[in-house]
């Protein structure tokens, strides 16, 4: 049996009868680049987002390395080491670029009364220190004192991977990482991601354009009005007929 | 030093204190609008100490803080969960019911209250205000004010970054009802007379005032915003009935200037269109596109 990090199983999301997902399973191996592709209104960002935490399932059961986390809430799934980006990014943008990496941190930092007090202990310093690495290879070192929103967009798109990363998640879920990026960011996208997973972080990508899915991605997830049409490499997805079908309509 | 100079220098002080409690809940985005109630707890349970059981006024004080931290616990906890539109309405309805079991309850005096109270002093409340200061001083320069802030800016990015929203919400909901509380203690020790009358929605509204006002960006203009709003009926006493016109006003005006209040950066707008798009209920940031 493959190692699996997290396991959605039979996933079923209802919005008021009307069916997000149906029955749909999702088996993310540990240390692969998993794509969920689709057509728009396909059910992906549901998905993610039943995933991380966001929305309950109507039915179904989410495991994270064998442990059912389908009631957990998202702040309590970050500890245990699932972290998202947003599609429509979602940063703190009056904080500055340092503070929204400092975030990201807060489940691995004190956080109590008891961190009031000024002197820094050991522990406190390494997360500073992992912080402006992080700052560092994302290319956000000269920007880490400016607010947040006002960094042009494909910057505030580098800070939201950063804040999720210094979470040190097993799991990254990323929301269409690649939407609103201009064509030179996109190329700089695809060996980014790949650095997280040579840094040992499975990802999953919810992707609508099907360029960085064929690149950056180990094993492809089609789903399509809510089911899921096809899993395989992104070249025998991208030979299905049934994807041509579902994209173009023909 | 006279006796009007030392009431006029409590008053300030008090409105300070209460500014400050209520900038720690506003600095986590969440704005109560019956924190008068808070008061009220502060202000009754260390009247009835040092009156029935003659306990001194410090350790009243001490006892009144927490009593109000416990009721704020327990309202943050039912309404800090819900939109800032049900949190406005539960924390207003809140101060009306304490405001009528105060009124019905025989053993604190009912409608016409308590009296008798004295002993705030100078110091004492200038101790309470240091201490709040010091506590502020370094709780915005520590991760648990970083997630205050983080609250306010974006929830949903909070919670996808580990924190639980409504835990430290709450827990920020506490602490300022119970710096609250205190200030209600010393109040009532400083005008020796308590009343259910006093700490209703007009009162609610003038500690929201003060940190508006000044600007909830920094701490530092909840008390430039308390000062200021003591002082103006004080200065503008020679306006008379025309008073109430030019307080309104300037009100209008400042708000129209500096939405951010006095002190705030005037490249940011805390106080904008978007900051009432949240007051609509039921928008959830997880979105379902895709």
């Amino acid at each position: 049996m493959a190692d699996l990090t997290l396991r959605a199983l039979d996933i079923t999301k209802q919005f008021l009868g009307v069916t997000a997902l149906a029955e749909v399973t999702l088996e993310v191996e540990r240390g692969s680049i998993h794509g969920v592709v689709g057509p728009n209104g396909a059910g992906k960002t549901t998905l993610l987002n039943v995933m991380s935490g966001f929305l309950p399932p109507t039915d179904g059961v989410v495991e994270l390395d064998g442990r059912d986390i389908t009631r957990l809430s998202p702040q309590k799934r970050v500890p245990l080491g699932v972290t998202r980006t947003f599609q429509n990014l979602r940063l703190f943008g009056g904080l500055t670029v340092r503070e929204n990496v400092l975030l990201g941190q807060h489940s691995h930092a004190r956080t109590g009364f008891l961190s009031l007090w000024p002197l820094r202990t050991a522990a406190d310093k390494e997360l500073d220190r992992e912080a402006d690495h992080a700052l560092r290879i994302f290319g956000l070192t000269d920007y880490r004192k400016r607010r947040a929103a006002t960094l042009p967009y494909g910057l505030q798109k580098q800070v939201e991977i950063a804040r999720a990363v210094s979470a040190k998640p097993k799991l990254l879920l990323m929301d269409e990482p690649a939407a609103g990026m201009t064509a030179k960011e996109r190329l700089d996208l695809v060996p980014r991601i790949r650095a997280l997973r040579d840094e040992g972080i499975t990802v999953v990508i919810v992707e609508h354009d099907m360029d960085v899915i064929a690149t950056v991605c180990d094993v492809v997830t089609v789903l399509n009005f809510g089911r899921k049409l096809i899993e395989g490499t992104p070249a025998d997805a991208l030979a299905s007929d049934q994807v041509r079908t579902a994209y173009l309509g023909t | 030093m006279s006796a009007y100079t030392e009431a006029v220098v409590i008053q300030v002080g008090i409105a300070i204190l209460l500014a400050l409690g209520y900038w720690i809940t506003a600095a986590t985005g969440k704005f109560s609008f019956g924190h008068a109630a808070f008061m009220a707890i502060g202000a009754y349970t260390a009247s009835i100490l040092t009156l029935k059981f003659e306990w001194s006024l410090e350790l009243s004080m001490v006892v009144s803080g927490l009593t109000a931290a416990v009721a704020g616990a327990f309202i943050g906890w039912i309404a800090l969960r819900l939109t800032i539109l049900y949190l406005a309405i539960i924390t207003f309805a809140f101060a009306e019911i304490v405001q009528i079991l105060l009124d019905s309850w025989d053993y604190a005096g009912g409608a016409s209250g308590l009296f008798g109270m004295r002993g705030t002093t100078i110091p004492l409340v200038a101790i309470c205000i240091g201490l709040v200061i010091v506590y502020l001083f370094f709780l915005t320069r520590s991760r648990k004010g970083l997630s205050y802030e983080a609250i306010r800016e974006d929830e949903q990015a909070a919670r996808a970054c580990g924190l639980g929203v409504t835990r430290i919400s709450v827990e920020a909901f506490a602490v300022s009802a119970a710096i609250t509380g205190v200030a209600g203690a010393l109040s009532a020790h400083e005008t020796l007379i308590i009343t259910p009358a006093q700490f209703g929605a007009p009162q609610s509204l003038l500690i929201i005032l003060f940190v508006v006002l000044g600007g909830v960006q920094y701490f530092w203009g909840a008390i430039v915003g308390a000062v200021v709003l003591t002082m103006l009926p004080i200065w503008f006493d020679f306006l008379e009935d025309y008073y109430q016109i030019t307080y309104g006003l300037l009100f209008v005006v400042l708000m129209i200037l500096r939405p951010q209040g006095i002190i705030g950066r005037s490249t940011e707008r805390r106080f904008n269109l978007d900051s009432f798009k949240r007051l609509v209920p039921g928008r959830s940031g997880g979105g379902r596109d895709g």
